[in-house]
């Protein structure tokens, strides 16, 4: 792992780094910034000046006008007509269990795939860029085709169903098949970039405590536990990082599909923040949906992270 | 500039991960925010103007070839030669024709000048000033040539904001050999319908009895609107204050709607048809009736739509419920048009939309697109009613708005669609969704509540 550069500090104490050297840093560092300073006046532009104006938005009464936003007062109302809104909690009760449903399966479905991908000597390549197609695709597609394969009456599933004697369910038009059916479509995509994530992972794990544990007479199931899963845990915990803020963002599937329907069952709490926001051009709460989103994501990848570094912390 | 909600796949790595999150989300509400102001309609026209190009835009008015738009803004030019139309296609998804309209104009942009928009827009547009109140500009002359009702709906608060540029309305469709076969008349009240329907079916005639919208979007508010009007109900009190949906005629039409489904009158899957769905079921003739708008017969006549049903098709107003006048209620829809308060051509556009709203487009829409037309001269014409049966039906239809003359109207949709839908599903009874549309109608029109 550490081939830097400075190989001298190993050997002997570091002698006084000279004075021309520090200068000629502090240029570079000058220098660096002011390559990267386009660059990050850009992503001050289109990300902190959004974050910010939303944030404000969501502290506000917003008016939308022929002629722009009228923002007036800092209120906290807009929060408030969340926490009371039977709509808002639901949607939130929604995507938590959603997400968390579906980055579990994703993650153990990944992580088997990429064990097998792992001991494939022959076209490797191959099936990854199979997986990869569903990765590949634009969800709005990916849904589309879902749709097709949903749909009541000419859809494939439906047709299946009947001839095993299942009867004609309409899946997205009952509440919990519907939202299994986002679930599914979203396992579907998503699973081998989890997959692909682990596998890379897994290439880089030292060979010889595999040999060590051979040797010792560990089996293929004591193995795993013992040395692949722990020397995974912080791969793994990029892959689930990724997932949930994605997860978490739920849009595309149920605007597609579902529209948030049957009732309101599939409403995630992005589809009720566009909904707030472009139907009912309700812009300070809205932007509070969003906010409130952001910072509760936030939050909990800022938590998942530190018990995972813990704990990869303790077996290091 | 249209400004749409995108979203993005993908990432970076690590920490700076859960701030890209935070991006994600929160760009979703600053979108739209690059608001610069102009001056709205500040320009004052000088009665009509004859030069200059603006761009209209409007989503597909028919799947046809020739593009009734192409050739409605070629027919203009030919009489106005100094005006140049450019057309600017709009999102066929209603909803998101508005968002897009609605970060558009608020973010100050000049582009379109004129747009085509929902009839049930005026006050939500008119509220927010996304529009320009056509009533300044076009006299009382003007607006007395439209068909009654429709200028009504195109009022909000005093002002008119869109000129009625072509009506829709619901209708039923029939399988004509299908009824003859069995020795049926068209049904004249929902029962008849659905039992009539429920035999077809058992006699394996067809699939489906009857199709229609019932999935949970804006065209399950026009179905629900249609069994309440026939039925005696309504969804607002006239002041627009109070919700008046929880009411026997609510129970009655909502019973009714679950029954289509529970008695197999209609598919379950009917819970999620939009009119493409609906449509499709009937023009590959596995359904014996259908609701749909005005589109609805030439389509199903026209064996290219793809329509297995060619001259199989009859259409009538849509059935009442027994003791409650004859017909039901047909839901009103269509398309306005509206001016954009940041147009820099205000009075080419007022040339544009008179034009539009004029004998001649009109006849055009009417005789070669078979659209519903908004003047009452070309609507009475003889000429126009011998073209398409379905404009001979219109006189007889009893027609019913939506509560669209408040600006939350959105909202109020919002809780009537998904509660129908939930009932239709069968995962709510029509008494529990009642009073939850009608909880949520009510804090919608006192502004409180998301």
């Amino acid at each position: 792992m550490t081939t830097g550069t400075t190989t001298t500090g190993v050997a002997r104490p570091a002698p006084p780094r000279p004075r021309r050297d520090d200068a000629f840093r502090r240029q570079l560092a000058r220098l660096g910034w002011g390559f990267t300073a386009p660059s990050l006046i850009l992503i001050g532009a289109v990300t902190i000046f959004p974050i910010l104006f939303s944030v404000i938005m969501s502290l506000s009464n917003v008016n939308v006008t022929g002629s722009g936003f009228k923002l007036s007062g800092v209120t906290g109302s807009n929060y408030s007509i969340l926490i009371h809104s039977d709509q808002w909690r639901y949607a939130l009760t929604f995507t938590v269990v959603y997400t968390v449903i579906t980055v579990a399966i994703e993650v153990v479905l990944g992580t088997l795939i990429a064990l097998v991908l792992e001991r494939l000597t022959v076209g490797r390549g191959w099936m990854m860029a199979l997986l990869l197609i569903p990765w590949s695709m634009i969800t709005v597609i990916n849904a589309t085709l879902w749709g097709y394969i949903y749909n009541p009456t000419y859809g494939v599933l439906d047709d299946i169903l009947s001839h095993l004697g299942l009867g004609t369910p309409v899946v997205l038009g009952t509440p919990l098949p519907a939202i299994i059916a986002l679930m599914v479509a979203d396992i579907w995509k998503t699973t081998p970039f989890v997959a692909i994530i682990v596998l890379a992972g897994l290439v880089m794990l030292p060979q010889d405590l595999y040999e060590a544990a051979e040797v010792d007479g560990a089996n293929g199931w004591r193995t795993f536990w013992r040395i692949t899963f722990p020397l995974l845990r912080p791969t793994i915990a990029l892959a689930v990082l990724f997932r949930v803020l994605q997860a978490f963002g739920l849009f595309d599937l149920p605007f597609v599909l579902t529209n948030g329907g049957p009732g309101h069952s599939t409403t995630s709490l992005a589809i009720l923040g566009y909904n707030t926001m472009f139907a009912n051009f309700d812009f300070g709460p809205g932007a509070a949906v969003a906010t409130s989103t952001a910072v509760l994501v936030l939050i909990g990848c800022l938590v998942f992270l530190r018990v995972f570094r813990a704990q990869v912390g303790k077996e290091a | 500039m249209i400004v749409l909600p995108t979203r993005t796949r993908g990432g970076r790595i690590s920490l700076l991960v859960t701030a890209l999150a935070a991006t994600s989300a929160l760009t979703l509400a600053a979108c739209g925010s690059s608001g610069t102001s102009a001056s709205g309609g500040s320009s004052k026209p000088s009665g009509s103007a004859n030069s200059g190009t603006i761009v209209w835009w409007a989503s597909p008015i028919t799947t046809t070839t020739p593009d009734p738009r192409t050739v409605l803004i070629n027919a203009f030019e030919k009489v106005h030669p100094n005006i140049h139309v450019r057309l600017q296609s709009a999102p066929n998804n209603t909803d998101t024709n508005r968002a897009s309209l609605v970060t558009t104009i608020s973010g100050g942009s000049a582009s379109p000048d004129v747009f085509m928009g929902d009839v049930i827009w005026p006050a939500e547009f008119g509220a927010h000033q996304l529009a320009v109140p056509l009533s300044k500009y076009l006299k009382s002359s003007y607006w007395s040539t439209f068909a009654p009702g429709l200028v009504t709906g195109a009022t909000y608060k005093g002002q008119i904001y869109g000129a009625p540029f072509f009506e829709d309305q619901g209708f039923l469709y029939y399988r004509k050999d299908l009824l003859r076969k069995e020795h049926l008349s068209v049904p004249k009240t929902w029962e008849q319908l659905e039992s009539d329907a429920v035999m077809l079916k058992n006699k394996g005639l067809v699939k489906y009895g009857y199709v229609w919208q019932g999935a949970s979007y804006e065209g399950l508010t026009c179905n629900f609107m249609e069994y309440l009007g026939s039925a005696g109900g309504s969804v607002l009190n006239s002041g627009l204050t109070k919700a008046t949906v929880d009411s026997p005629a609510g129970q009655k039409a909502l019973n009714f709607m679950r029954s289509l489904v529970t008695s197999g009158a209609s598919p379950s899957a009917v819970t999620t048809f939009q009119e493409p769905q609906a449509m499709s079921a009937f023009a590959t003739g596995q359904a014996a009736f259908l609701r749909n708008w005005d589109y609805g017969y030439s389509y199903a006549n026209t064996a290219s739509s793809p329509s297995k049903v060619v001259g199989k098709v009859g259409v009538a107003p849509l059935p009442g419920f027994p003791g409650q006048p004859y017909p039901g209620t047909s839901n009103i829809g269509g398309w306005n048009l509206y001016i954009n308060p940041h147009s820099k051509n205000v009075a080419a556009d007022l040339t544009f939309i008179k034009w539009m709203t004029g004998a001649a487009a009109q006849t055009i829409l009417a005789t070669k697109f078979s659209e519903i037309p908004t003047v009452q001269s070309v609507r009475s014409s003889e000429a126009v009613v011998r073209v398409n049966p379905v404009l001979a039906t219109v006189p007889h239809t009893r027609l019913i708005p939506r509560p669209a003359q408040t600006p939350q109207y959105p909202k109020v949709s919002q809780a009537i669609f998904q509660n129908v839908n939930s009932v239709l599903a069968g995962s709510s009874s029509p008494t529990s969704a009642l009073s939850t549309a009608s909880n949520s109608i009510n804090s919608a029109v006192s502004g409180s509540g998301l």
